[in-house]
């Protein structure tokens, strides 16, 4: 491809013999284009996992799961978990009915209860419990609970929170019994607050979800064209009737490469504006907040985001075709794929947990790693240019570096006869 | 456009033997091609030209496909040379890709483009210009009898019919060498002849056709001369009467003789 360019480029300012040939390679790219673009709008199957599949999909998975997440979170904080209460405590009786942190019951066998999961916890207090408190003692009590249970670890908690507060209710009796302010134990009060604007949490929101769905459908989205295109056609019969005619290798393998990428650019901006319009409308109506999540992205970050996911998937494509070109039927080429969507979705799901890596220019030179490190600083609104440059240019080159070996494949007569 | 409606096998012309006023279009001297594991032709020399059609004879596995791939540029041979239509497959591949019209052994169609894109699809990569293409591929399809089902889904087409869409194909930019690597087989006896009709037409317009074929009587009844090929090398060469002239023997049992004996040698 690096030569086809240049070739061009030599030939636009060169002879009238070169110029021809310059036009026939454009015309040969075009013919395969049209052709192989039409042969996969015809084809229902590939469009339905193209468009439709995504287009709902995408509403489920962005709001489903934080939907059920919420609901989770929403039965921890409102319902009042039934733990077990082993010996006498009368005022930490009351303070739990009063505070509704947990709901003391009482059974014969609270360990037995706890595994049968009938209580979520179990508070064991001491004999004479409030007498050795009143005693000035520090009495110990324990608190059995369950860690593979999320419900009774958030019992666990209820029950820490209500031994603290008894804790406090009791050293504040102490103290203005020894006429000291409770006050005194407090010099300095921490007030928090949340400077994050709604803006960022939703940054951080699309760049935790954004590059796994742009991986995932940089590769499917091209995928049944590339098996068809390549392997499909040594398949059918109709490889070698192609390969007679006079176009170039270049021509045949650019004119089908170039609807690999746009069957995937197609289908990741399908993506895209699902999940976005899922998110701008339906986050509020699903998560009971009357707040709309601002997921608009800039014009200029959508656009240079929209340029760098380009250049990732012609990397891909062009793996796709070569991988599809070197395979004997469509079913190998299937398998030999398979493993490449896997390599794309790991690092994609990867680089929010090694950003320690992300100042480094390196990791914006290594394949895949660098797209993705690029969307996360563009989503997160910390765009440093140098960093962007050599994710673009080094993708770029992987993706005519993959062009060019599918060109080789498609030259070499063992691998078009490959059996 | 060159396909005369008129012309049937009736009008069939004898085995012409080369005159001197014919072009020579294909030339093969030497032919070899090794694979990693396989020899599969060992020097095969030929001459066919305008006008004519020559049968390449063979049982399967001869090395008439790999001669055939080698003269159409997508094999390279291992040693020898070859020229089509004047130009050399190894140095001109481009050249000679412009000047003929093949028809692969086993070709299938594109089932999701109709038979006027599929045929299309070929003028466009011989870059013809888009009225002059149109134009050629009425008249085509008018030739092969496939104009009330050119907006058809080949998909839906009969075997016989796939076949004429790839004759179509391949005919597109109207070639003067024509390669038909056994062009009949798997096809009902209808579709068969009608295919035989075309050949006996292609030689009527001039246009030199090599054909590979396994079955005689498809041999005796198109081609001019034959060459039988055994363990890839040409056992027997010449026009058929005198083949059978100079051993006193049919066709059939010509070719059982030289495929035995090549299976020995």
């Amino acid at each position: 491809m690096i030569r086809a360019l240049w070739s061009w480029l030599r030939s636009a300012g060169g002879d009238g013999a070169s110029r021809t040939r310059s036009r026939e390679t454009g015309l040969w790219v075009r013919a395969v284009y049209a052709k192989e673009t039409l042969d996969a709008f015809r084809d229902r199957r590939s469009l339905l996992v193209m468009v439709v599949l995504p287009a709902l999909i995408m509403p489920v998975v962005t709001l489903g799961i934080p939907y059920l997440e919420q609901r989770q979170q929403h039965e921890i904080r409102t319902t009042t978990p039934e733990v077990a209460v082993v010996g006498e405590a009368p005022h930490l009786v009351h303070l739990a009915y009063t505070t509704k942190l947990i709901k003391p019951v009482h059974t014969a066998d609270p360990s037995k209860a706890l595994r049968e999961r009938r209580v979520l916890a179990v508070l064991d207090l001491p004999k004479n419990f409030e007498t050795l408190v009143a005693r000035d003692e520090q009495p110990h009590a324990g608190v059995l609970y369950d860690q593979s249970n999320p419900d009774s670890v958030a019992a666990r908690g209820r029950v820490v929170e209500l031994i603290s507060r008894y804790s406090q209710a009791v050293v504040a009796q102490r103290l203005i019994a020894r006429h000291i302010n409770p006050k005194d134990l407090l010099p300095v009060v921490l007030d928090q607050r949340d400077v994050a604007t709604q803006r960022q949490l939703s940054g951080e929101l699309l760049a935790s979800l954004l590059p796994f769905f742009i991986a995932m459908w940089a590769v499917v989205g091209g995928m049944s064209l590339a098996v068809d295109e390549a392997a499909g056609e040594k398949e059918r019969g109709t490889l070698e009737s192609l390969l007679v005619a006079p176009p170039s290798r270049e021509s045949i393998v650019l004119g089908k490469f170039l609807s690999v990428i746009t069957a995937s650019v197609g289908a990741v901006l399908v993506v895209v504006v699902a999940m976005m319009v899922s998110l701008r409308w339906g986050y509020p109506y699903v998560m009971h907040t009357s707040q709309k999540l601002d997921v608009s992205l800039p014009l200029g970050t959508a656009i240079v985001m929209f340029a760098v996911a380009m250049l990732f998937a012609a990397l891909m494509s062009g793996v796709q075709l070569a991988l599809s070109i070197y395979a004997k039927s469509p079913r190998e080429a299937q398998q030999f794929i398979t493993p490449l969507y896997f390599i794309t979705v790991l690092p994609a799901l990867a680089v929010q947990y090694i950003t320690e890596w992300q100042t480094s220019s390196w990791a914006y030179l290594a394949p895949v790693l660098n797209t993705f490190f690029a969307f996360r600083e563009l989503l997160l609104g910390t765009v440093n240019w140098g960093h962007l440059l050599l994710a673009s240019v080094s993708s770029a080159f992987y993706a005519a570096l993959a062009v060019e070996g599918a060109i080789y494949l498609m030259s070499r007569e063992s691998v078009i006869f490959r059996t | 456009m060159r396909i005369a409606p008129d012309v049937g096998p009736a009008e069939r012309a004898g085995p012409t033997p080369p005159a001197e006023a014919q072009r020579l279009l294909v030339e093969a001297r030497d032919l070899q091609k090794r694979f990693a594991t396989y020899h599969a032709v060992r020097g095969v020399s030929f001459n066919c030209y305008a006008g004519e059609v020559f049968g390449l004879l063979g049982p399967n596995g001869a090395g008439k496909t790999t001669t055939i791939r080698m003269l159409t540029t997508i094999l390279r041979p291992t040693s020898g040379r070859a020229r089509v239509a004047g130009h050399d497959v190894v140095r001109e591949p481009e050249l000679v890709r412009r000047s003929i019209g093949v028809l692969p052994e086993n070709a299938g169609v594109y089932g999701r483009l109709t038979a006027r894109e599929a045929i299309r699809y070929a003028g466009r990569l011989y870059a013809l210009p888009a009225d002059a293409l149109e134009r050629r591929i009425v008249e085509i399809a008018d030739a092969l009898e496939l104009t009330q089902h050119l907006d058809r889904l080949t998909d839906t087409f009969s075997k016989g019919m796939k076949q004429k869409v790839n004759v179509a194909r391949a005919l597109i930019h109207d070639p003067a060498v024509v390669f038909l690597d056994e062009p009949t087989s798997g096809l009902d006896v209808i579709s068969a002849r009608s295919v035989r009709d075309f050949v006996l037409r292609f030689k009527a317009e001039g246009r030199c056709v090599i054909l590979s074929t396994h079955v005689m009587e498809e041999a005796e009844r198109l081609c001019d001369r034959v060459a039988i090929i055994a363990g890839g090398r040409i056992r027997a060469e010449g026009g058929l009467d005198q083949l059978k002239a100079d051993t006193g023997k049919e066709l059939e049992d010509i070719f059982v003789t030289l495929v035995e004996q090549g299976t020995v040698t």
